[in-house]
């Protein structure tokens, strides 16, 4: 038993240098963020609800029901019905998507080649009933003009889309991605 | 009762009566006064604690949170109060009581302030011990009425560390005792008059650790809250207890704090003496001394984790009793050369 540990005990140093921290704490300011009267701002290119691209040009969704999104959701929660219409292009009759089946990996945004689906920021979105969460094409449409409407959805489309098409070679017999990731490969080889 | 008839309609009647009026307003006060206090004790703990943890603590009920404890008694009161079938009832009902009445009768013997005490009596300290040895008593029966081992071993822990303390504190308190030569508290804070700062804290030193931390495990608060330690135990001795019965044991609870910080200020802080006189509020240093030791209980709370069953008696064995005897039998040579 040195004299160090003595003075330790005997004036209880440890707890108060503890306390010392616990009123340091007491002084300084909390970080409680009071929710709902102060809201959190999303991040930029936060994953929340989906929405449909309205084409501003034509005022229709950009949509080309190719069914890629559908496809590789991991989910299973797009379902897409095509149709023909006048001019006898191929367009979405239907397009719905479960947002409680939904894991927000946004797949189906990177999977569009056309850059038709979006994640907005909205997330806060709560109901008794599971039909709201059923989300149809009308809904999604409006999704975009409620929440990206304007600049927020060219900044968005600039900044977070990243097309899975674009990382495909062209055939040089075979299939490569053409990424840094198949540069690489390549090289490799 | 012809006697009592003769006396109240003697001359001397008017002034009995006058005496026992006063006493009565003056208990309507303490207890208004300590009531409203009680309730806002915790809302005072949670903010404190809560600020202490990085948060804000009860924010939403009123500006602030301040409605906090008024929403918290309305809840008491309307909740159900649910006795376990295999509980001995009437011992069940009497324990809070006990907690309760031991707690509130020792307000008597409190000197707010220099004329306003409702029992000025001569063994002011004794009485103070007395009561809260057999406040132990209420915390003891309702641990084993609830006939539940969560309950069971909350009042078995209590007894045991009450009595361990209860030896450091009444030790702690015999220096200043030695000093001030009398036992009444009005007295202990006059003697205190002629120290430097008022008080007894540079010559009672120890004693004023001692007490310290013999009051914090007096009144079960952490670190020494193995009692109703709610990590092992639940709730400890009131697991079983709901509704307007919880709600005493809480009273209780925050009274006794209550009353040890008031002891610590005036047996050892100097009581209501202070640097210089706040005209109009006689109490207003006893009242800042005891804010102040609440919050030093809260910060505590907020720093130090439980101790364990054997360092908690190992400490008040090994260390608190010693250390107040040593301070007892230097006290003593102190004033016997002196």
């Amino acid at each position: 038993m040195t004299f160090k540990y003595l003075v330790k005990t005997v004036f209880l140093t440890e707890i108060l240098k503890a306390m010392a921290l616990t009123f340091k704490a007491f002084i300084s300011k909390p970080v409680t963020r009071q929710y709902p009267e102060e809201p959190r701002e999303a991040m930029p290119g936060f994953r929340g609800m989906h929405a449909l691209v309205r084409d501003s040009s034509t005022g229709r969704e950009k949509c080309i029901a190719c069914g890629l999104c559908g496809a590789i959701c991991p989910a299973r929660c797009i379902h897409i019905y095509s149709d023909e219409d006048e001019d006898g292009r191929k367009f979405a009759k239907r397009y719905e998507l479960d947002l409680l089946r939904c894991i927000y990996c946004s797949l189906c945004v990177e999977a569009c080649p056309v850059g038709a689906i979006a994640m907005t920021e909205h997330y806060e979105y709560s109901d008794y009933s599971r039909d709201a969460f059923y989300m149809t094409k009308e809904k999604l449409l409006a999704n975009w003009d409620k929440y990206m409407s304007g600049k927020k959805g060219q900044e968005y489309f600039k900044k977070f889309y990243h097309p899975l098409a674009d990382d495909f070679a062209e055939y040089e017999g075979q299939a490569l991605f053409r990424g840094k990731a198949a540069e690489r490969t390549r090289d490799a080889a | 009762m012809t006697g009592f008839l003769e006396t109240m309609f003697s001359p001397g009647s008017a002034d009995m009566i006058l005496t026992i009026g006063t006493i009565v307003v003056k208990i309507a006060i303490l207890i208004g006064i300590v009531l409203l206090h009680v309730a806002y004790a915790p809302y005072f703990e949670r903010k404190v604690i809560g600020h202490m943890q990085v948060r804000m603590g009860p924010m939403r009920v009123g500006p602030h949170g301040l409605l906090q404890p008024i929403a918290d008694g309305l809840k008491l009161f309307f909740k159900e109060d649910i006795i376990p079938a295999q509980a001995d009832k009437s011992i069940f009902y009497i324990s809070p009581v006990i907690c309760l009445f031991t707690a509130m009768s020792t307000l008597a013997v409190i000197p707010i302030f220099g004329g306003f005490v409702i029992a000025n009596i001569n063994i002011g300290i004794l009485f103070v011990l007395a009561m809260s040895s057999l406040g132990a008593y209420g915390i003891v029966m309702s641990g084993w009425s609830s006939n539940s081992k969560y309950a069971f071993l909350g009042g078995l822990r209590s007894s045991a560390q009450v009595i361990s303390y209860e030896i450091a504190m009444g030790l702690s308190l015999v220096g200043v005792i030695i000093m001030s030569g009398s036992l009444n508290l009005t007295d202990i804070v006059a003697a205190q008059e002629a120290y430097p700062l008022k008080s007894f804290i540079i010559p009672q030193i120890i004693g004023f650790f001692v007490f310290c931390v013999a009051a914090m495990a007096e009144t079960n608060r952490t670190p020494f809250d193995l009692p109703e330690a709610e990590s092992e135990l639940v709730a400890g001795y009131f697991t079983e207890y709901s509704g307007m019965r919880f709600a005493l044991f809480f009273l209780a609870e925050y009274i006794g704090m209550l009353l040890m910080c008031a002891i610590a200020a005036i047996c050892f802080l100097g009581g209501w003496n202070g640097p210089f006189e706040v005209p109009y509020i006689p109490f207003f240093w006893l009242l800042v001394k005891v804010y102040a030791f609440m919050f030093i209980y809260y910060w505590v709370r907020a720093t130090v984790p439980r101790y364990r069953y054997d360092q908690l008696m190992s400490l008040g064995w090994k260390l608190m009793i010693p250390l107040a005897l040593f301070n007892v039998v230097l006290t003593g040579t102190i004033k016997m050369l002196r």
